[in-house]
């Protein structure tokens, strides 16, 4: 990865959805020091077209995406489109048949109704009454305290610590959504949203866009004094029917990670990751991820937040950037936490720097709790 | 470059069937693992194509998709848009030397969506081309109306790629219009776009598509005779529809980059069939120019000269092409498993008399051709 980019998120009514792409390629083209004639090839994803009403948006945006006589992929996942279009990218760089390949995410959720369509990935007939992001996760949430008998209050106090540390990160970083600093008794007091979930446990919807720039060794050489490389991929899905698999011991998200670690050469992920991005727009999902991410053991994810591993400046500190926790633009999240992950291990993280970090690990997750995406970047080749 | 080999392809009628989704798309990818003698987990990698929730209702698709299409625990990802890219992706994880298999699998269930220009219709922008009604027919017509007037192509020889295209699919047991009919029998059909007529215009059709794909070793273990991938240009255009030359569309440079992969130089001699992508007759003949099969504005006079047709010396949709099955997103998929089965011999009754080492496998999607991909598979 020889360059990254991202438009500053939030509510962006100052710009028009082509715009906004735009935004994020010029910035990720500026970092890489290339100009638009350099790129073989574009990979773009985003959520599904019901989100902000223009189907197939790639067409929309080939202007902005710098695409204009050049082929393009589009890969989408729902919400680890992020990571699947990186990994689109990363393959077509080592088929060889690229040597250059700008990858794009984005959404412009102020333009939609982002809950609407969440609502439609159950399909019609037997589960679409618990769709909707909240619904779900509160349910997994339940499932992961029951199946370990997890003290209410102990998982309680571990997501409010979570989301202070998010929160805290997000202030920090300038191209974060939510800018605000909550404490943990604000976040156990906020208002419920769907029990146990309260305020400050959900992400935002956001607008924002996310671009980076993948290079074929030889070009990442030439080009860049500190590229980021790729070190492992896994992605794994499991059934469609959430009551068909367990939501507490995470099948997809172990797998993924374990197929990641395998590439990477990774036996102990605490100890040999620098900084994690972990896709969490939910504060308790974020628990069952630590675990199941291998992180640390299966239902202790609670003790080892308490105890402040990671937490900033703990062993393996987890969404330095504020997470999805306050930056949420469905497509571009999964990228942007690789995108992090890059600047994490080349030293441009700027106020949120992991100090030293050589290994960062980043995380994506979407369908009806099924995907799980993790590529891992390192320093060294 | 590593080799990418097509092992076994099987697809599905485009007639409305009374199986779910998920049925019909185990169905369809059952026959292919069972025809290679392969269980699904001995696959290394899967590539769906699936249209979103526009087509489908349901947002998201390869989450409900993942079961049925076999993906279930293993390195998976989902090409939108169009199924020959999902192909490409495919082949490009084998060429990264990561996998030595990978099972594409495009899907679609017409007969539940709505009609497809209530979906294209949400392609454009809603700002400056919805409010005027643009949409893949309307734009489709434009093209074609300035096709005629610049070149002198003639709506007679528009209609008589409808005659060819479903009087080949009479031998395609998996197409979904087929009949035997005249060139007035199409300039007499309903006017759907001025100057489009109905049966210029590519229905609406159910369909699964399913391609094995592995690298040359493996490819050679499963398959006597592997078809292989040879080349592959894909190309976007600017978006609006004034920014361009409607009939100077970027299927020139995706072909251009296919063939130069493939080592292709004069492809009307060296491409033996092509199955290409026309959801509107005319579309055939100017995607034939733009292809290098004839000279600019010559697709008419091509398609008059005879050859064409299935037993001309370039043989266009035998298959009987988009026109007689468009099953939206599979379309491009189909016409790589149908240039695939032509290399092996194994098309049926619509396989082409002449012999054929080399096919081409186009696909196209957005209005009047603004995204084209050009896939060479070789003997």
């Amino acid at each position: 990865m020889i360059g990254t980019g991202q438009t500053k998120h939030g509510r962006r009514d100052d710009l028009s959805y082509p715009e906004m792409v735009r935004e994020a390629v010029k910035a990720a083209l500026e970092d890489a020091g290339i100009t638009p004639d350099d790129i073989d090839a574009v990979v773009f994803g985003s959520m599904p077209s019901m989100m902000e009403g223009v189907a197939l948006n790639h067409l929309y945006f080939a202007e902005a995406l710098r695409a204009v006589g050049k082929p393009i992929l589009r890969s989408e996942t729902c919400g680890s489109t992020g990571q699947s279009i990186a990994h689109t990218g990363i393959y077509w760089v080592a088929s060889g048949m690229a040597d250059i390949v700008l990858v794009v995410g984005s959404e412009k959720q102020h333009e939609g109704d982002a809950q609407a369509t969440m609502m439609t990935i159950p399909e019609p007939f037997l589960v679409r009454i618990v769709g909707g992001a909240p619904a779900v996760f509160s349910m997994q949430a339940r499932e992961y305290m029951g199946h370990f008998k997890i003290d209410e209050q102990k998982a309680r106090e571990a997501a409010a610590i979570i989301s202070v540390d998010c929160h805290n990160g997000g202030f920090l970083n300038p191209y974060a959504h939510i800018k605000v600093q909550v404490t943990k008794e604000d976040v156990m007091r906020a208002r419920i949203i769907t029990y146990p979930v309260r305020l400050w446990d959900v992400c935002p919807s956001s607008d924002g866009a996310c671009a980076v720039v993948l290079a074929s060794e030889r070009k990442a050489k030439r080009l860049c004094k500190r590229p980021a490389w790729i070190k492992g991929m896994g992605f794994r899905g499991e059934e469609y029917f959430s009551g068909d698999s367990s939501k507490a011991v995470w099948r997809s998200a172990i797998e993924a990670a374990k197929e990641a670690y395998g590439q990477a050469g990774i036996t102990e992920p605490r100890r040999e990751i620098d900084v994690a991005e972990v896709y969490n727009p939910f504060t308790y999902q974020e628990l069952v991820l630590l675990e199941c991410l291998g992180f640390c053991p299966h239902g202790e994810a609670p003790d080892y937040v308490i105890k402040g591993v990671f937490s900033p400046g703990g062993e393996l500190p987890c969404n330095p950037s504020g997470g999805v926790l306050c930056t949420n633009p469905i497509g571009a999240a999964g990228l942007i936490r690789l995108a992090e992950a890059a600047m994490q291990v080349t030293g441009k993280a700027g106020p949120h720097q992991v100090e030293g970090a050589k290994v960062a690990f980043s995380h994506a997750m979407g369908g009806a709790e099924q995907f799980n995406a993790v590529t891992i970047v390192g320093s060294e080749l | 470059m590593r080799k990418v080999g097509i092992v076994e392809v099987s697809q599905s009628p485009g007639v409305e069937t009374s199986l779910s989704l998920m049925e019909f798309t185990f169905k369809t990818v059952k026959e292919l693992l069972d025809k290679v003698g392969m269980r699904r987990d001995e696959v290394d990698t899967y590539i769906l194509a699936a249209s979103d929730i526009l087509h489908s209702g349901m947002a998201c698709a390869n989450a409900f998709d993942i079961d049925a299409a076999g993906g279930f625990m293993k390195p998976l990802s989902r090409q939108e848009a169009d199924s020959i890219w999902a192909f490409y992706y495919g082949c490009a994880r084998i060429m990264s030397g990561h996998y030595e298999s990978a099972l594409v699998v495009a899907l679609i269930k017409g007969s539940e969506n709505p009609e497809n220009d209530t979906v294209t219709t949400c392609f454009a922008d809603p700002f400056y081309s919805r409010p005027l009604g643009i949409q893949e027919t309307t734009a489709a017509a434009m093209q074609m109306r300035e096709y005629m007037e610049r070149f002198g192509v003639t709506e007679e020889q528009c209609a008589k790629v409808v005659v060819k295209n479903l009087g080949n699919a009479l031998f395609n047991p998996y197409a979904h219009k087929k009949k035997r009919v005249r060139v007035e029998d199409v300039l007499q059909s309903e006017m759907i776009c001025d100057p489009l007529k109905a049966m210029e215009c590519a229905p609406k059709s159910e369909g699964v598509c399913a391609v094995l794909l592995a690298s040359e070793e493996k490819a050679k273990k499963l398959a006597s005779k592997p078809v292989w991938f040879k080349g592959y240009g894909c190309a976007m255009d600017t978006y609006y529809l004034g920014d361009r030359d409607l009939l100077d569309t970027k299927l020139k440079v995706a072909a251009s980059k296919a063939y130069s992969m493939a080592r292709i130089h004069d492809p009307s001699k060296e491409v033996h069939v092509a199955e290409i992508c026309e959801p509107y007759a005319f579309q055939e003949l100017l995607w034939c120019e733009q292809l290098g099969f004839c000279e600019e504005g010559g697709g008419g006079r091509l398609l008059d000269s005879g050859a064409t047709q299935m037993d001309g010396p370039l043989p266009v949709n035998p298959s009987g092409g988009v026109l007689a099955m468009n099953p939206y997103v599979p379309r491009g998929l189909y016409r790589v498993a149908e240039a695939a089965l032509q290399i092996k011999g194994k098309a049926g009754e619509h396989q082409v008399p002449r012999k054929v080492k080399t096919a081409l496998a186009h696909s196209v999607h957005g209005f009047a051709g603004q995204c084209h991909s050009v896939v060479i598979l070789g003997a």
